[in-house]
């Protein structure tokens, strides 16, 4: 196991770097320049290219930009906000983006739990319908619109939430993006736990379980749950990543100062060093908890666990 | 213990600060929303409308803009212009940054030289050559001489001396553009690369000090500066603002008391057009079509291009689509921007083209006919291309019908791009139809009438006419530039060869459709420079 | 087991037997009529009344995305500016009080009832769904917007399908080198945000119907490869995997024909998840200016259109909105119903 971890995070590392390089590749791809477009002349725009280095070839760049990185050093903006070192730009977005993300994949998964749960136990019941609606709806209804509902009803009318994001009632004005941001994580995870539950129970070693007295909740969190999790971690995981990276829609609706506004922003303007260092972050966030899950598997499942050893 | 505790209070409710808008509720604090986040701080490197906004409300330059905006003094407690039109000198008032440092011609000379410095790298830098036209501007940016030879000096701390290489009838307007703004050269070395990114690095010389910042921060405060120069005319206590991107949250915002000025969007005009706050502001750009002349033999035809500008109909564009407060347009200047020595607007009078360019359904269709002839087709295919936002889509949506039903024969295909690959594909010649607009950069009809010139960036039509090079030439370094009467009756006469030649087809001069509270007086509106001024600005309890 | 037998045992030959000859004797059972797998599928689907209904609904709205916008005489991009944002009215409901065109709008100067047909009086002029703002007929851009939606998702789901599920197993099956190779170009594909490639991807290609594809399929698979591979680990060290292994099975058989036909209820369910997340990332390509060319229309881009008109019109939102959460009911239904029908154990549940 401690041989296979370890082989893991060797490959993670080297697989970040290719993500970095592909990323570096992909911007010379994108047309138009990070500087104003329409007002430059050629020379100008020669200047501003040879001050941040961009007329360099992309292999340079690309050594040069990962010199820079394993230093600290993720450069500076050049559109979104000029010249402001991008950790700078980062520090404070991206935990406003983890905490609302990390909120809505909180909501999500438990109510999209328990939804799964009592669909699969009460199968072809009015209950089963009722949580089917229920999570049809949370996908079927996309996050912007239900953010603009949300915020017009409990913000706006009856005044509960604040309708716009407030650093300084943080908690408060997190509820409505996290509840918007959580209808696809509830619904997603409420399908998936009602159709493993539903395989788990008619198995056989349900039946061996049951058969040798096993019963009530013991019967279903010990025996059956813990089997259905193991596809249910597969689809939460990238999940979790998308959220924790911020929703852009939602971020722009409630004017949260989090990272997925800023990656919109930083695409639809050329700025290459906030694009390479966002995606860098969210790359090494998904390739961390894919790490964790790929380990967590073991630990559920003693059957992957074995095979592992034997690797 | 306790005096700890409360000190520790009052420390960390400051660190905090005050951004927000329910901590705002101070009565006299403005609450503003603002559509995008502040770009940069640094009057050099800024570039967009909101930056430059925000700059103007701690910074002042040697001129500032009037209610109507005209250009009168600010920093310049004076000014001397030389017979010959070339070389200004400007006395300095007493005035001192925030931090105690008196304002001085040098905190000029060191902005200035930023802004042409190639390790600098101002994208604005054509401010000061190409239209302010300041001796040795354009060298130093190509690197050809050094900063320090740039054509403004200090004659004392108190004494600027400009010289320009042909006299700018404009030249007093530009000094109150951002780019022209002083910084004050131990302090911007002091903080270094991080000048402008919060408010310990940022100095105020102005009307109000930032007091919360962060870059690209979605709410930001300042406060008013009691050691303004002019402070005794500042009534706000601070300016709040807030960035919200979606324009319904906006307005119930506005609606629920959080802000006191806010941008609607067309769609919302249906709600809140009966309403005493509700305005529409002009906002100076010029929204037009340009029809590539040079890489579509069809689009050479002049009566095709006059039957396409005779087939739009821009009062329905601007009353049925856009209902925001736009003005149809006719002439290739935009309204409502540049006044004339007598003090009216140079595209106040949008009847001088009509003949060529009007909402004419019939002389669209003669032309078609008269066009399709010459050419010996009966059916022609256009491609435009459009930016992928809101306001440009409904504009081309509606232009493609427009066109589609008046000149039978033509289909025209919509191709929707990000802004920036529209930018490109015009820039590179790659395009039949662009669908662009132009906002000015100084009050001068020139802005526009610059672009049509012979190789011109921005001619992405690439047209040519040596008659209307020569007028042109005329007005900027020939004969005209210190006659305003002469030179303002020649643009007349470029803008008609454009007009006349239909080198593009104007559609509307852009408004702004703003709700702004009963309680807010004073408030200045620009099209040029600095959209918004609030040192006038009050606010009722 | 027992030691062999001894090696001089008695080998049979052919003259030791001879044919019973005993077809009139064989009795057939004809309660129990044999069925073939997929007429017991069809069978046990159709007892379920809720996948009933979900087959209907799927099947309604796919003759209305042909039909509907050929029922009126608007076409979706026909512009009328002086008809524009008229709510919906239609004939003979009209006279019941609902649908007559009345509209209430809540302005900042209070709430106030328009009604836009009999103000400009138009007697004989009907939008069922109301007008947009361009005055086009929202009914038949909810029908065309409904084809395309169903195109795109069901194209992107399919081949999502298709590429996912194999990749998935293949790297499941095999495992090892093959799988951690397999695994890690799954991550550095996974590991570059969507908008950024969907981006680029949009801005190479022309905007089209086919480039959305092409964008759907290249982010959306990955999902489905998931799936596949955990259920592959988990069934492969079953024991009908080991038999038919020992049987002399191939790699491939094993995994399409032994394999596949046991993990296709999971499957199912996947599909009919990326069919509305295929709909969702156009909706949100859309949203940010990179959907169906206008003036086209998807169901993404007319709830996205709605948008903008959310607290001012309200009835524009509604009838995309309402499709689609129809159509994404019936697919789910559809899905259980075909999950538990293609699974005999469940129905003994």
């Amino acid at each position: 196991m401690r041989k296979y971890t370890v082989k893991r995070i060797l490959t993670s590392v080297f697989t970040l770097l290719v993500i970095l390089l592909v990323l570096f590749i992909l911007m010379q791809l994108m047309p138009g320049s990070p500087f104003n477009d329409e007002k430059l002349n050629d020379s100008q725009r020669e200047v501003l290219y040879a001050k941040y280095g961009l007329d360099q070839p992309v292999v340079v760049q690309f050594f040069r930009y990962v010199g820079n990185m394993l230093r600290g050093d993720l450069g500076v903006s050049y559109k979104i906000s000029r010249n402001t070192p991008i950790s700078q730009l980062i520090q404070t977005r991206l935990p406003i983006s983890l905490f609302i993300g990390g909120f809505a994949v909180t909501i999500g998964a438990v109510l999209g739990l328990i939804l799964g749960l009592i669909a699969a136990l009460k199968h072809d019941t009015i209950w089963d319908s009722l949580a089917t609606i229920i999570s049809v709806i949370g996908v079927s209804v996309p996050s912007y619109v239900f953010a603009l509902a949300l915020s017009y009803t409990l913000g706006f009318r009856l005044q509960w939430f604040p309708m716009l994001y407030n650093v300084q009632k943080a908690m408060g004005s997190s509820v409505l993006p996290s509840i918007s941001l959580s209808m696809f994580t509830m619904a997603s995870i409420a399908r998936f736990t009602r159709t493993e539950m539903l395989e788990v129970l008619n198995s056989d070693y349900m039946l061996l379980a049951e058969s040798k007295g096993v019963s009530g909740p013991a019967l279903i969190f010990r025996h059956a749950l813990r089997n259905a999790l193991i596809p249910i971690i597969t689809v939460l995981a990238p999940l979790v990543v998308d959220l924790m990276t911020g929703s852009l829609v939602v971020e722009k609706i409630f004017a949260i100062p989090g990272v997925g506004s800023l990656l919109v922003n930083a695409i639809q303007s050329n700025d290459y060093n906030v694009v390479i260092s966002l995606s860098f972050i969210y790359s090494a966030l998904y390739i961390i908890i894919m790490l964790v899950v790929d380990i967590l598997y073991g630990v559920i499942d003693p059957r992957i666990r074995l095979a592992k050893k034997g690797e | 213990m306790k005096k700890a505790v409360a000190a520790l209070l009052t420390v960390s409710a400051l660190a905090v600060g005050v951004v927000g808008l329910s901590a705002a509720a101070e009565a006299s604090d403005l609450n503003i929303m603002l559509e995008t986040p502040v770009e940069s701080l640094d009057p050099q490197i800024a570039t967009d409308g909101t930056s430059f906004e925000v700059i103007a409300d701690f910074t002042d330059g040697l001129m500032q803009m009037d209610a109507d905006g005209k250009a009168v003094e600010a920093l310049a407690e004076s000014y001397e212009v030389s017979e010959d039109g070339c070389t200004y000198t400007f006395h300095l008032r007493d005035a001192s940054w925030s931090n105690g440092d008196p304002v001085t011609a040098n905190d000029f000379v060191f902005a200035w030289q930023r802004a042409v410095d190639p390790d600098v790298a101002s994208e604005y830098s054509y401010m000061l050559s190409d239209i302010g036209q300041v001796v040795n501007a354009a060298e130093i940016i190509a690197g050809e001489k050094d900063k320090s030879e740039l054509g403004v000096t200090a004659i004392d701390d108190k004494t600027l001396e400009v010289k320009l290489n042909v006299p700018v009838s404009y030249f007093l307007s530009l000094m109150y553009f951002p780019t022209f703004y002083p910084v004050n050269q131990a302090f911007f070395e002091s903080v270094g690369d991080t000048f402008g990114t919060s408010p310990e690095t940022t100095l105020s010389n102005g009307a109000f000090i930032m007091d919360t910042y962060e870059p690209a921060a979605t709410a930001f405060h300042l406060t008013k500066n009691d050691s303004y120069w002019d402070a005794a005319r500042v009534q706000l206590a601070g300016l709040n603002y807030q960035v919200i991107q979606d324009s319904q949250q906006a307005l119930m915002s506005y609606q629920s008391g959080a802000l006191d000025m806010t941008l609607v969007n067309g769609e919302q005009v249906d709600q809140v057009k009966e309403d005493p706050e509700f305005q529409t502001i002009g906002a100076g750009y010029l929204w037009y079509v340009s029809p590539n002349m040079d890489g579509v033999p069809e689009l050479a035809n002049l009566n095709i291009r006059l039957a396409m500008t005779n087939a739009i109909n821009r009062v329905s564009i601007t009353e049925d689509v856009l209902k925001d407060g736009s003005i149809p347009t006719y002439t290739a200047v935009p309204l409502q921007f540049a006044a004339g020595p007598d003090g009216s607007d140079f595209s106040g009078d949008q009847s001088l083209y009509l003949d060529v360019c009007a909402d004419d359904a019939a002389k669209a269709a003669e032309y078609w006919a008269a066009g399709l002839e010459e050419l010996g087709i009966s059916e022609l295919s256009l491609d435009m291309v459009v930016d992928a936002d809101d306001a440009p889509q409904k504009v081309a949506q509606v232009l493609k019908e427009q066109w589609e039903t008046t000149l039978p024969g033509l289909t025209v295909n919509l191709v929707i791009e990000p802004k920036k690959q529209r930018v490109e594909d015009m820039q590179n010649g790659d395009f039949q139809l662009g669908l662009t607009r132009w906002g000015p950069d100084y009050a001068d009809p020139m802005t526009y009438l610059g672009m049509w010139i012979t190789g011109n960036n921005n001619n992405y039509g690439l047209w040519s006419n040596e008659e209307f090079d020569a007028i042109i030439d005329e007005c900027t370094t020939g004969d005209l530039c210190t006659d305003a009467e002469g030179r303002w009756a020649r643009l007349y006469d470029a803008q008609k060869i454009v007009m006349d030649e239909a080198v593009i087809y104007p559609l509307y001069t852009q408004a702004n459709a703003e709700m702004m509270s009963s309680a807010v007086t004073g408030v200045e509106f620009h099209p040029v420079a600095l959209n918004r001024v609030y040192k006038n600005a009050a606010k009722a309890e | 087991m027992e030691k062999n037998v001894s090696a001089a045992a008695y080998v049979p030959v052919e003259s030791d037997f001879r044919l019973k000859n005993n077809a009139d004797e064989i009795a057939l059972d004809t309660n129990f009529a044999s069925q073939g797998f997929w007429k017991d599928v069809l069978i046990r689907y159709f007892r379920k009344t809720s996948a009933v209904i979900g087959l209907v609904l799927i099947i309604l709205i796919s003759i209305m995305a042909v039909v509907g916008p050929g029922m009126n005489s608007y076409t979706y991009s026909g512009q009328e500016l002086g008809q524009k944002n008229f709510a919906p009215r239609v004939p003979g409901l009209e006279k019941l009080g609902i649908f007559d065109g009345d509209e209430s709008m809540s302005t900042t100067t209070g709430t106030k009832t328009v009604n836009y047909y009999k103000e400009k009086e138009l007697n004989d002029v009907y939008y069922w769904f109301g007008s947009d703002n361009f005055g086009r007929d929202i009914w038949t851009r909810t029908w065309s917007g409904a084809r395309v939606s169903l195109i795109i998702a069901v194209a992107a789901a399919f081949i999502d399908m298709l590429i996912g599920m194999s990749y998935g197993l293949i790297s499941g099956y095999f495992g090892g080198k093959t799988d951690m190779i397999m695994q890690r170009s799954l991550e550095v594909a996974n590991g570059i945000p969507r908008l950024v490639v969907v981006t680029l991807l949009l801005l190479v290609l022309q905007p089209g119907m086919l480039t959305i594809i092409v964008a759907l399929m290249l982010t959306e698979w990955i999902g489905m490869s998931r799936i596949a591979r955990a259920q592959m680990l988990r069934l492969k060290e079953q024991e009908f995997v080991l038999a038919s292994r020992t049987l002399g099975a191939g790699s491939f058989f094993i995994i399409f024909k032994e394999i596949l036909p046991n993990i296709i209820g999971p499957i199912i369910t996947q599909v009919m998840f990326s069919i509305p997340t295929a709909i969702f990332t156009e909706a949100f390509l859309s949203f940010v200016g990179l959907g169906i060319p206008v003036p086209q229309c998807s169901l993404g881009s007319l709830i996205s259109e709605g948008f903008n008109s959310f607290t001012t019109h309200p009835y524009q939102i509604i009838p995309p909105i309402v499709v689609m959460a129809l159509l994404m009911l019936s697919f789910n239904l559809v899905a259980d119903g075909l999950r538990e029908a293609l699974d005999p154990k469940m129905k003994e549940m």
